[in-house]
């Protein structure tokens, strides 16, 4: 939250500190729809799962980690691509409780961008 | 790990600026080369060959640089995808951006080498790389990962691009031919055919760039309501000033005769390409960036504008340091601390802490000093402006201000508000930072008094100070804001952009002041006397909550 700016012409200042305070402003692929939903329940103990970009995806160099409220981490198969901008995979044997479906995907323009989905499993 | 990703990540964003400035000077050297300084029974041959042959040497330097950067992007690109997915560098390698990235190296490489050859059929195959160039630059654009109107889309960011090369892409070149030929008649027969050449630019980029304005914005609320849509009115605002740039040159080019015209002409595309060269920065920034229409969940009402921006007292009373979330070495905050209770919400509905409100409260509060004393810069500057008032020529002196607030509030932790000894401090990077900038502001405030005060403003010396202005206020426009929070950085945002746009003219206004011929420097000197009174009112009225 703190942040010292004294304003654009001390540019001397900003080139400094940039390399202590700059995040990248990347995060291009933003998630459209999912399944499970965000904030929503569904039935286990076989969990179809799939995600809809705003942009084409890289199917083959994104990630998906499901982890369980405890932090264990289930695995899921490698995402495939029935659409370009859609990874799809399905995840078993999972016991109900609270998830997270932790989504990592690289756009065809070469910016990785990640989130995550909650939801419930009954 | 987290950091150096995060490094990497803003390195890489200011790498994609680099690839599409060189690719633009590639292309504005193309045709400048091979088309505007093209031989002309009225001008002498001798005189346009020694441009055309600098003008060649100069674009194979582009070439040589966009080969570079392009190198550098794929190794920086590489690492952080390695680090931050896991991914293995042989899975890398196939990647889409990867392989665009690599077919442009070896065509800027390539490029480089055949405009070093004497080849009578050199100017196609550098029209053929060239071309490979922009492809392979098209391919990792927004454009190409779009699911619907792909090709359209495609193809206007290919006009797009191609127009911002010929047009700011050609303005060093033509500073080139103005500047080596003294001949009025070759700069004059240069500056005419490179004139007819922008205004097509001009018209291919405008039309261009609405027509994707309206594919990836969507809404007029999303101008203002995504960190997108905001990059793209401070776009706008920077292409208006060039537009006005670039008019003055045309209409002086029609209305004149090359005496008046040329010494004017030069001053003014130095200022044309530094502004052309921040918006193309601020384009690379808007490529990485989700494109508004698709943040369908994440925009900012104007009822969170109005609530945030809403014109308010500065905040003059600060909290103690000891009441901020920085912990200090053996401090022990329990859970039952009061202080850990949630105490508002932000935007998002998320809870703060009275600890984190003070984080805020802090913040502001040196936001707001510090536009105190940017709007006493700019008052004074304005005053001296005016003749009437000797002793305000001082205002530089105000920067030592900043200095001293700088080194008393930058690190709260350290001394002499925190815990930390002062030496202890100097092992950190960041607080050695801060300091370091508090340093260069005494350093800056003098070296800018002495420049005032001085017996002449000739020289470079006194260009530095518009130079590292517009240079700061161009990072500004790409620089982050630490938080994950779409809509609070947006809401950053709304604040910072403007004041970057501020800062690009008060720079390139300071710029043509200074450069232009005496009696041209009446409007440049009163426009960034108010560009910092306007930067210091939008910091008084910055707020984080």
């Amino acid at each position: 939250m703190r942040r010292i700016l004294a304003g654009p012409w001390l540019s001397l200042l900003l080139l400094l500190i940039l390399a202590g305070v700059a995040t990248p402003l990347w995060g291009h692929a933003v998630l459209m729809q999912s399944k499970p939903a965000a904030n929503s329940t569904v039935t286990g103990p076989d969990l179809p799962i799939w995600l809809r970009f705003n942009v084409r995806v890289d199917g083959k160099r994104s990630r998906l980690t499901l982890v369980a409220h405890d932090g264990s981490t289930l695995a899921v198969p490698a995402p495939r691509q029935t659409a370009p901008d859609m990874l799809e995979s399905q995840v078993t044997g999972v016991k109900p409780g609270a998830y997270k479906l932790q989504w990592r995907v690289l756009a065809s323009d070469g910016h990785m961008s990640s989130g995550e989905v909650e939801f419930t499993v009954k | 790990m987290l950091k150096l990703v995060n490094i990497f990540g803003y390195l890489a964003v200011l790498l994609s600026a680099a690839i599409l400035v060189a690719q633009s000077l590639l292309l504005g050297g193309l045709i400048f080369r091979y088309w505007i300084a093209r031989p002309h029974p009225e001008v002498a041959a001798d005189a346009l060959e020694h441009v055309q042959a600098l003008a060649l040497r100069w674009f194979r330097a582009a070439a040589i640089s966009l080969a570079i950067v392009q190198a550098l992007y794929l190794y920086v690109n590489s690492a952080v995808l390695m680090a931050s997915a896991d991914i293995p560098f042989r899975e890398v390698i196939g990647a889409n951006f990867f392989i665009a990235a690599s077919v442009m190296l070896c065509a800027a490489l390539l490029t480089a080498i055949v405009a070093g050859n004497k080849d009578k059929y050199a100017a196609w195959y550098l029209c053929a790389l060239v071309l490979i160039v922009l492809t392979a630059s098209v391919m990792t654009d927004h454009a190409a990962s779009r699911v619907e109107g792909r090709v359209p889309l495609i193809i206007l960011t290919a006009l797009h691009e191609v127009a911002t090369g010929f047009w700011i892409g050609g303005l060093p070149f033509l500073l080139l031919g103005l500047y080596v030929n003294r001949e009025r008649a070759t700069q004059w027969y240069l500056t005419r055919r490179f004139s007819q050449v922008a205004f097509a630019g001009v018209i291919v980029l405008v039309l261009s760039g609405v027509c994707m304005s309206v594919a990836y914005v969507g809404s007029a609320h999303a101008l203002l309501g995504t960190s997108y849509g905001l990059m793209l009115l401070a776009k706008i605002a920077m292409l208006a000033a060039l537009l006005a740039l670039g008019g003055i040159n045309f209409l002086m080019l029609r209305k004149h005769g090359p005496e008046q015209v040329i010494p004017r002409l030069r001053r003014l595309v130095e200022a044309e390409f530094g502004v052309g060269l921040t918006v193309v920065l601020s384009a690379a920034a808007m490529t990485s960036q989700p494109p508004a229409v698709d943040l369908v969940n994440d925009t900012v009402q104007p009822s969170h504008i109005w609530m945030r921006y809403r014109p308010q007292w500065p905040r003059l009373k600060s909290p103690a340091a000891s009441e901020l979330s920085t912990r200090h070495p053996g401090q022990i905050i329990s859970d039952q601390d009061p202080t850990r209770r949630t105490v508002a919400y932000t935007s998002e509905g998320m809870p703060v802490s009275l600890r984190v409100l003070n984080d805020m409260r802090w913040s502001e509060y040196n936001h707001h000093w510090l536009g105190l004393i940017v709007l006493g810069m700019g008052i004074l500057a304005v005053l001296a402006r005016t003749g009437r008032a000797r002793w305000a020529e001082y205002w530089p002196l105000l920067m030592i201000g900043i200095a001293v607030f700088i080194f008393l509030r930058g690190d709260p932790e350290c001394w002499p508000l925190g815990p930390k000894s002062f030496w202890a401090t100097w092992a950190d990077p960041e607080i050695f930072q801060h300091r370091a900038a508090a340093l260069l502001c005494v350093a800056f405030a003098i070296f800018e008094l002495r420049v005032r005060r001085g017996p002449s403003q000739d020289g470079l010396l006194p260009l530095i100070f518009p130079v590292i202005c517009a240079l700061g206020a161009a990072l500004l426009l790409t620089h982050s804001h630490g938080t994950t929070n779409v809509r609070e950085e947006t809401l950053a945002e709304l604040s910072h952009t403007p004041m970057a746009v501020l800062g690009v003219m008060a720079g390139w206004s300071r710029w043509l002041e200074l450069r232009l011929p005496s009696q041209d420097r009446g409007v440049p000197s009163w426009i960034w006397p108010v560009c910092f009174v306007l930067i210091g009112a939008g910091l008084l009225n910055y707020r984080e909550f």
